[in-house]
Order: structure tokens, then sequence, then C-alpha cells
């Protein structure tokens, strides 16, 4: 029963809906350049099979630069805001209105700053990760259970061991939420910046690839770069869930416990 | 051992949050060395209030209050709070739970280990040493809270309802243990509750506190022989006492 729930039902779903794209297509005689078949799309993303997976791996050493330094800068922005009000109230807005900004503005920003490469793809997808880290975990930084800081006081503990001992533990189901977020946000952040960054000599990751076969009305190839960006995502998750699980997963009330 | 006047003394104390009104007004009170005292009253009388402003983690808007001769700041590593949740560290295992005012004083493991063994054998918590407190029960919990408050053996241990989300079986039960760990420790204690039946059977002193009513209303001293055990609260006495505290209660409720 919980096989059939977990895997028999999302296969059933995506084999109908594949099923009703072939319907759809076969059916009205829709040009095939333009609705490709998920065999043409497959065969295309074969064929093609270099040049998107050096794209997968330059997309995903952008989001993954951009990434960890979002996690890292986040945390300790993070630890920092917590700390001071003053310097909370001083910065919280500012991280907000970055937020704020559309990645059409910031990308080409970025490009101008930090030239067609790399960099510039980490930037953005920088930019785009590190409001969810600091908005979570500062949220669970502060909002630190009022008795457990009573007890640390009673006990005359220090600020760095108030911080280090009890808040920094307690946010951490926060930090992860926010990881969480950021996760699916960084791949797409890359892609939107090669999007603008372009190919600069290198390979050029997926979002470039899509420009590329966008123009030349290779629809399959966008389907399978699509696919390939899918996937990335999904790796991308799934290392955070792995984290989540790996620290959570004997106190916290997140996941589910089989014992006892 | 030197004879004070009186361990804990409160000195006309008054507390009021900005410019709200006065929770506790013009309160005195003088408690010896080895008293139990339950501070008892209608919500919004302030026994709450009053149990932080001793344990100094909110200071008093006038009045003094010294502790062993000296201001209660200064002697808050005496001093040991349990509050009205268990408030253990979910992250933490039981024995790392116990230890944390230990490892906040920067002791050795090798201490920290010592005590937390002879505080698990107290509470007869030993086999779920390893277990988080998602895996215990709620008296369970309470337990582990009670022994991290014993951890640094503190000459005052200051009581917010601890035992007030629990069964009343478990509550008897945690009370005569209570009652046990104070024969051997010997602290003074300030409980705050809601049940008369459990100020009675615990204390040496019942202090009803009323809402808006200046000072201690009525301070009733419980003149049952310790050590007590289950058996008292079947005694006449003891009844007689309870009837007694709780038609003051009422008349406090009323005003």
């Amino acid at each position: 029963m919980s096989f059939y729930r977990k895997i028999g039902l999302p296969l059933i779903t995506g084999l109908f809906l594949i099923g009703a794209w072939y319907g759809f297509v076969l059916w009205t005689n829709a040009p095939s350049w333009k609705f490709p078949l998920l065999h043409e799309v497959l065969m295309a993303g074969y064929r093609e099979r270099t040049v998107l997976f050096e794209g997968a791996l330059e997309t995903l050493s952008g989001a993954f630069f951009g990434f960890s330094s979002a996690v890292g800068l986040g945390f300790c922005f993070s630890v920092m805001m917590a700390a001071s009000v003053s310097f909370r109230r001083a910065f919280y807005p500012y991280v907000l209105a970055l937020q704020m900004i559309p990645v059409i503005v910031l990308a080409p920003v970025c490009v101008l700053y930090f030239g067609t490469s790399v960099l510039s793809v980490t930037a953005i997808a920088f930019l785009i990760s590190f409001f969810p880290i600091v908005a979570n975990t500062t949220q669970g930084l502060i909002s630190t259970d009022q008795n457990l800081v009573d007890l640390f006081k009673m006990c005359n503990a220090s600020r760095i061991q108030e911080v280090a001992l009890l808040r920094v533990p307690y946010a951490l189901p926060h930090f992860l939420t926010g990881m969480r977020i950021s996760a699916t946000l960084a791949p797409i952040g890359a892609i939107a910046g090669e999007f603008y960054a372009g190919s600069a000599g290198g390979a050029g990751g997926l979002g470039f690839l899509a420009i590329v076969y966008n123009a030349r009305s290779q629809v399959a190839e966008l389907y399978a770069t699509g696919f390939i960006a899918c996937f990335c995502g999904f790796i991308f998750v799934s290392v955070v869930l792995v984290l989540n699980w790996w620290l959570l997963h004997k106190w916290h009330d997140s996941i589910e416990r089989k014992d006892l | 051992m030197e004879r004070r006047s009186s361990f804990v003394s409160l000195k006309n104390i008054g507390k009021r949050y900005g410019q709200g009104p006065w929770v506790l007004d013009d309160l005195s009170c003088e408690i010896d060395q080895g008293e139990f005292v339950s501070l008892i009253g209608p919500s919004g009388c302030g026994k709450s209030t009053l149990l932080k402003l001793i344990a100094s983690l909110s200071p008093p808007s006038k009045g003094e209050i010294e502790i062993e001769g000296s201001p209660s700041e200064m002697a808050r590593e005496h001093m040991a709070f349990i509050f009205q949740e268990a408030t253990l560290l979910p992250w933490l295992n039981v024995w790392r739970n116990i230890e944390v005012p230990l490892r906040l004083k920067g002791l050795p493991q090798e201490e920290r280990n010592q005590v937390s063994q002879k505080l698990l054998k107290l509470i007869r918590l030993e086999h779920v040493r390893e277990h988080y407190p998602r895996q215990l029960s709620g008296g369970m919990k309470m337990r582990v809270s009670l022994a991290r408050a014993l951890a640094l053996s503190p000459h005052i241990l200051l009581m917010d309802e601890p035992f007030g989300a629990l069964d009343e079986m478990t509550r008897n039960h945690l009370n005569e243990e209570l009652l046990a760990l104070r024969e051997v420790e010997g602290w003074t204690a300030f409980f705050v509750t809601h049940s008369v039946a459990e100020a009675v059977f615990l204390s040496s002193r019942v202090l009803i506190l009323g809402v808006g009513v200046a000072g201690v209303h009525e301070d009733i001293a419980i003149n049952l022989p310790y050590p007590r055990s289950a058996e008292t609260r079947e005694s006449e006495q003891y009844q007689l006492l309870v009837r007694e505290v709780s038609r003051k209660l009422r008349a406090v409720e009323s005003l």
C-alpha cells in the first residue's frame, strides 16, 4: 500500500500525462518540431549529451558556489543580526529590499561588474539564495524560547555561551528550512544568470544553451535542457534534505520517529 | 553554622511593567533557611512575578531583596529555577541536559559525569540516559528538569508551577519525590501553584497573594511533621489545613 502510494501514484500520473501528450500530438497532427514527443526529446538529449553535460556542470558549479557562500555568509549575518538589535534594525530592511529586486535587473548589473564569466553567475545565485537563509535563521535565533534564555541566565551563562549553545542549535531547523528554499532557488538563479552572462569562452551553462536552442528552434533540445535543469535542482534539494535528516532526526519533531 | 536572622528577606517590594498597574505592591516577608514556601493566589496576583524577582530574572520596581545577606543578583549561583514546562534542550539527550549548568560553569567532563550519574540515580532515570526529550513522558521530563536544577547543589529552589501540566497521580508521586530529595539536600524552596492540596502537602508555610492587594494577604504555617508521605494526605490534620487554606483563598478571590 505504501509502495503503491509513494511510487505507484506519481508514476501513474506521469504515464497519463505522457500518454495525453502523445495522444494530443498524434491526433491533431501538430507540427513535431513545435511539440516534440518524449522519445524525440530523449534522442535529442542523447545527441547533445556532451554539450548538455558540460553545460550542466557549469550551471551546477555556479549554483554551488553561489549557494554555499550564501549559506556561510547568511549564517554569519544572521548571528550578527540576532546579537545586536541595532544591527538588525540598520540592515534588515535592505536585505529585504534586495530580495524585491527582480533578477532581470540584478543579472545585467552583475554582468556589467563581473563580466560574462562564472563569477557573475555565482554572484547572481548568491544574491538570490541569500535572503531565505538570513530571514529564516534570524527568525530562529531571535525566537528562542524565553524560558530557555532565562535558564541560561540563571546559570550565569555568557553571551557567547548563550548564542553558541542555545540560540544556534535552537535555530538549526530554521536554518535548514532556509537552506531548503535556497537550494531550489540557486540553480534557477544560476540559469537566469547564464541567460545574461552568456557563454564567455566556456561551454556555456544550461541558461546559455536554452538561448541557443531557442534561437535555432531546436525545441526538442530545449525540452531536454529543461529536464536536465530540473535534475540539477533535485540534486541540490536532495543534498539539503539528507543534511536535514542527518542533523535533526534524533531530536526534532519535524522528522517522524519510528521507535517507541 | 552561624545563625542568621533570615535567609531570604523581602523588603517593601513592588513591581510594575512600564507604567502599568502594580502587580506586586508593598510586599515584605522574611523566610528562614530550610523553609518550603508555597505561593498561591488567583491568576494575576503576581506569584510568578515574585519568583522572577527573587531569581533576579527581572528587577523589582521598588524595595529590596536580600538573600543570605547579599542582593539577589549576587546570590544567583546559589539558586535554581524550575519552569512551568520542563524546558529541556531538545537536541541534547537526558544525560547532556542534566549537565548543562555544569558545562556553562566550565567544569571538567569528569566532574560533570560524576554529578549527572549521581542525579540520574536520584531521579531513577538511569535507563533513559541516552534518550532525547521527545521520547520521554511529561513526568519524566519534569524529573530531568528537577535533576538539572539540582546539578549545582543550589541553596534555593524556585519552582513556577512545575507540575501543573501533569495528571494528578504523577503529580502526587513527584510531590513525594520532591520532599524526599529535600530531606537529603536541604534547600529552601519557593513553590508557585494553583493547587491548594499540593501547597499544603509540600509546604512549611503557605503565602496567599491577592490581585490588587498590597503585601502578603495571608501567611499560614503548615505544622505537619516532615517526612510526609502518601498517608499524610489522609490525615485529618492535613484535610483541615486544606480546608482552611481553601477558605482563605476564596476570601481573597472575592475581594
